[in-house]
C-alpha cells in the first residue's frame, strides 16, 4: 500500500471523541505555514486532497479564504463527481481555521470542521475535527464509501480496542 | 444493522467501558480484576459491563461463582469495518499531503537559498 513508505503514516488516527464529531489527528514534516498553505490555496489543494489514486483529479477548487468566503471542491473520478462547498468561520493564522463543510447531494447536512495546527518536536499536528449535526449523520460519514463484505482481518482489533481505550473522551 | 451499530457506538462512548474492552482484548478475566485499575465499587463496574453485554461486546462464563468476562469480537468489528472506509480515505489523502509538502519545503528550501546569494 502507498501507505507503508510515506513518513508519519503511523501518526494518523480517527477518533470518534463524541457521539456527533470525528477527529483526525496526524503529523507532518513540515513547518505550521507550509501545512496551512497546502491546505488553503488551491493551486496546492488540487495536488493533494482529492488524490486517491490513478483516475482521480480535482477539476473545480475555489477558495475565498477570508471570514464568511465561500470554498468548493469537486473529486472527479471514473465512477463520477463528489462535490464539496461551505464557508470560512473563523481564521487564525497559523493555529487555527474553522469552516462549514456541506456534501452536495446533502445541502442542508452542515458539519463544522475545526483544524488545529500544533508544533509537535519540530513537526507539525493537524487536529481536524468535524461536527455533524446529529449521531445519525456522523455515523452515515463513517460508513461512506464502505464496500459490502469488505473483511477486516481480526489481528487488527487489539490495535482497534487499545486505540480506543487511549483515545481520552 | 443501523441500531445495533448505535448501541455499540454508545457502549464505547466512555472511558472507563473502552479501558475494560483494552483489558479484555488480552485475555479474559473476573470482574474483581477488572475493577483493580479503577478508583470504583464493584457494583459500578458491574454496571459497566452490563451496558458491554447489552452491546454484545463482551460475553459473561455461565459458572455462578466467577463469571468470567471476555470480549466478542463481531460488534467491535463491525464498527471497525465502518471507520476503516472513512480512516483508508484520509490516509490517503494525507500521505498525499505529506509527500506533497515534502515537495513544497524542497522548493522553500531552493527559494531561501538564492535570497541568501544575493
Amino acid at each position: 500500500m502507498m501507505a507503508s513508505g510515506v513518513r508519519n503514516s503511523g501518526t494518523f488516527r480517527v477518533t470518534t471523541p463524541s457521539d456527533t464529531d470525528i477527529t483526525l489527528t496526524r503529523l507532518f514534516d513540515a513547518p505550521r505555514h507550509l501545512v496551512f498553505e497546502a491546505m488553503t490555496k488551491p493551486e496546492h489543494i488540487r495536488r493533494w486532497w482529492g488524490n486517491l489514486g490513478n483516475g482521480y483529479r480535482v477539476p473545480v477548487c475555489e477558495v475565498d479564504f477570508r471570514v464568511g468566503g465561500k470554498w468548493r471542491f469537486v473529486s472527479r473520478h471514473p465512477k463520477g463527481d463528489a462535490e464539496f462547498y461551505g464557508e470560512y468561520r473563523e481564521i487564525n493564522l497559523p493555529h487555527r481555521v474553522v469552516f462549514t463543510e456541506i456534501y452536495a447531494p446533502f445541502p442542508d447536512t452542515v458539519s463544522v470542521v475545526t483544524a488545529d495546527l500544533t508544533d509537535e518536536n519540530g513537526k507539525t499536528r493537524l487536529t481536524a475535527t468535524s461536527r455533524y449535526p446529529s449521531k445519525e449523520v456522523r455515523d452515515m460519514v463513517l460508513s461512506t464509501g464502505m464496500e459490502k463484505g469488505a473483511a477486516l482481518s481480526y489481528d487488527r482489533l487489539d490495535e482497534v480496542a487499545l486505540s480506543l481505550a487511549t483515545t481520552k473522551p | 444493522m443501523a441500531d445495533h451499530l448505535s448501541t455499540t457506538f454508545s457502549a464505547l462512548a466512555d472511558p472507563t467501558r473502552r479501558a475494560i474492552l483494552a483489558r479484555l482484548a488480552s485475555g479474559e478475566c473476573s470482574v474483581t480484576e477488572l475493577a483493580e485499575p479503577f478508583e470504583m465499587s464493584l457494583p459500578a463496574v458491574s454496571k459497566h459491563l452490563r451496558v458491554l453485554e447489552r452491546a454484545g461486546l463482551i460475553a459473561r462464563g455461565r459458572s455462578a461463582q466467577w463469571r468470567p468476562c471476555r470480549i466478542d469480537a463481531g460488534p467491535l468489528k463491525q464498527v471497525a469495518e465502518w471507520t476503516e472506509q472513512y480512516r483508508r480515505i484520509w490516509e490517503t489523502k494525507f500521505d498525499s499531503l505529506e509527500l506533497y509538502l515534502q515537495e513544497l519545503a524542497a522548493q522553500e528550501q531552493k527559494h531561501d537559498g538564492k535570497r541568501r546569494k544575493k
